[in-house]
């Protein structure tokens, strides 16, 4: 192998080991909320209501926006383990909450995790899941149950 | 993350002349492009340590701000408020419904229904005595809802019901202006479902919500032969109730819910009960330890006349339920359990009518199997519901959805009937949304 070869390898190694973070931590899932949230923590069970809609309002007023990924993806499919729905149970359980009067419509389901953290960046109220290895700059990560993703301990994966 | 920045930047600043140190000629232009990105790291890096500088004096000069630690995960980038408020893409705008206006869907069905009696199981939907099966499209439902503030919305059910020989009613289902003050405080004005039980509330007037073809009886619509006011017009209050993981619920309701009911024979006579105002007080805990699971129960006091007696002699009606629910895995499980207690306010003779229903089912794939049973007990002494008498037996069936808008049902009911013989029946039905 030639020096060229190895310092393009060492430049992009260095470069993963500056700008993303731990793999231990990249198979986690971040809440992620709008920065302007002042909520900093969120328990499981708050989550699970938050991500089914029962929780519809932040502690401040603002109403909870959620975003989920579109289905078929990883970040979908970690939702649906965790509501414990599958996905023709999950869309049939948020018609009846917008016929029940309980919600605007089903969650906008996001093509893209650009277009999460878009949404999170943009509607103060928002709030998603993004694996750790996917976060931007923008959006703010919140602990579940005192605890950050890439921390042991951490459920979220 | 700054010093990990930097030290990344000295390594590729040595990579980059380990690289150059080999080089041929014609990779001078390669040296070049990554200097001057390491160039452009240096300049961001200054950039960042600038927009550091200037949030670490924000947060001095405003302590309310959010902690640093809240605000990143350990070894990550992200998290970083923006210097200004970002605009939303027009797109993006209209994938999360900001913009005002009236949002549409709609329930259907198409049903076929076959008793082995020529006498109808219930006073509904096109069955006059003699006909043994029918075809009938049960209710047409176009819902709409319209966001008129962040806290205040309207949302209206418009059910076409067929009556007999194909003719329709127009039933307002619900129509509420509702007002979300917290999670705490949820206020509705308008016709609404009553609070009565669990089903009246989840499933409301959709077929395709319903795992099985038809409402239990005691939870079926007054306007179809039920025996509960299933919906009324007022004011209602929702809320969670401080419960840390217990999940608490409340719900209160002060309303007219006057209803005339058909008798179940397919006579043809109503009774008009001619309801004062109603109250209903009622709770429910989704506990956090339980995910799934649904608890609750209601009190409903009314006073109701018999028509077909005298709309002077009036009865108290008092309504009990309690519920277990679990709806979680695939598993469908719900029970509930009724006590209807009328009072016959002059001469103080008092009826009580229990009754209870018993439902389970599994999803496998994009099958539902399920079986159901149910009870409702009413005195024939009871004039306002001596066409019921005693009702039970069970029902099997199986839920198939072909897509997430689309589903069929194929349902066998086996009812018992005090006086009556016993009725068996076999209930086809496609239900879907738009």
């Amino acid at each position: 192998m030639s020096a060229r070869s190895i310092s393009v390898l060492l430049i992009t190694i260095l470069a993963s080991l500056a700008f993303t973070p731990s793999a231990a931590a990249q198979g986690d899932l971040a809440v992620v909320v709008n920065p302007g949230n002042p909520i900093a923590n969120v328990s499981l069970g708050d989550l699970r209501k938050l991500f089914n809609g029962e929780k519809r309002s932040w502690p401040g007023g603002i109403r909870v926006r959620l975003v989920v990924r579109a289905p078929g993806c990883r970040e979908r499919t970690a939702l649906l383990q965790f509501l414990n729905l599958s996905e023709s149970d999950y869309k049939q359980y948020w018609t009846a909450r917008v016929f029940r009067g309980e919600a605007d419509s089903e969650p906008f389901a996001a093509p893209s995790v650009g277009m999460v953290l878009e949404a999170v960046r943009v509607f103060p109220g928002a709030v998603s899941l993004v694996y750790v290895g996917d976060l931007k700059p923008g959006v703010k990560v919140i602990k579940v149950d005192g605890l950050l993703p890439g921390t042991a301990g951490y459920l979220l994966r | 993350m700054l010093r990990v920045s930097t030290t990344a930047v000295a390594f590729l600043l040595l990579a980059a002349s380990l690289a150059a140190q080999d080089s041929a000629p014609s990779d001078q232009k390669t040296i070049a492009l990554l200097v001057q990105q390491v160039k452009a790291l240096q300049q961001e890096t200054s950039d960042l340590r600038e927009e550091m500088r200037k949030l670490k004096a924000d947060r001095a000069a405003a302590p309310s701000a959010v902690p640093a630690t809240e605000t990143a995960a350990p070894q990550q980038p992200q998290a970083t408020a923006e210097a200004s408020v970002p605009e939303s893409s027009p797109e993006l705008t209209a994938a999360m419904h900001d913009l005002h206006g009236i949002q549409w869907g709609g329930f259907g069905e198409l049903n076929y229904q076959a008793l082995d009696q020529r006498q109808p199981g219930l006073g509904t939907y096109g069955f006059v005595p003699g006909s043994a099966a029918n075809f009938y499209t049960g209710d047409f439902d176009l819902f709409l809802h319209s966001r008129l503030t962040e806290k205040t919305s309207v949302l209206a059910d418009i059910a076409f019901e067929e009556a007999d020989a194909q003719r329709y009613k127009l039933d307002l289902r619900q129509a509420l202006l509702k007002y979300e003050m917290n999670e705490h405080l949820r206020i509705s004005l308008g016709r609404y479902q009553t609070g009565i039980g669990y089903y009246n509330s989840a499933f409301r007037s959709a077929a395709w919500l319903q795992t099985t073809a038809d409402r239990p009886l005691i939870m079926e619509y007054a306007s179809n032969g039920g025996l509960l006011p299933t919906q009324a017009v007022g004011i209602s209050l929702t809320g969670a109730i401080r419960s840390g993981k217990l999940g608490l619920n409340y719900i209160a309701e002060y309303g007219s819910s006057d209803t005339i009911r058909p008798d179940l024979d397919g006579s043809g006579t109503f009774n008009d009960e001619n309801d004062g105002n109603h109250v209903l007080l009622g709770w429910f805990a989704r506990p956090d330890w339980a995910p799934g699971l649904q608890l609750g129960g209601s009190f409903f006091h009314d006073k109701i006349s018999d028509s077909e007696i005298s709309l002077a002699d009036r009865f108290g009606q008092t309504i009990l339920n309690s519920y277990v629910v679990y709806v979680a895995h695939g598993i469908e499980s719900l029970n509930e359990a009724f006590l209807i207690r009328e009072t016959r306010l002059a001469a103080g003779a008092v009826f009580n009518i229990p009754a209870f229903y018993s439902q389970i089912s599994r999803r496998w794939g994009r099958v539902r199997p399920f079986v159901r049973y149910q009870y409702l007990n009413a005195s024939q002494r009871n004039t306002i519901f001596n066409d019921v008498g005693l009702r039970a037996g069970p029902s099997f069936g199986a839920r198939y959805d072909f897509n997430d808008s689309i589903a069929f049902k194929a349902q066998l009911d086996h009812t018992q009937r005090e006086g009556l013989p016993d009725l068996n029946g076999l209930h086809l039905q496609v239900a879907f949304t738009f």
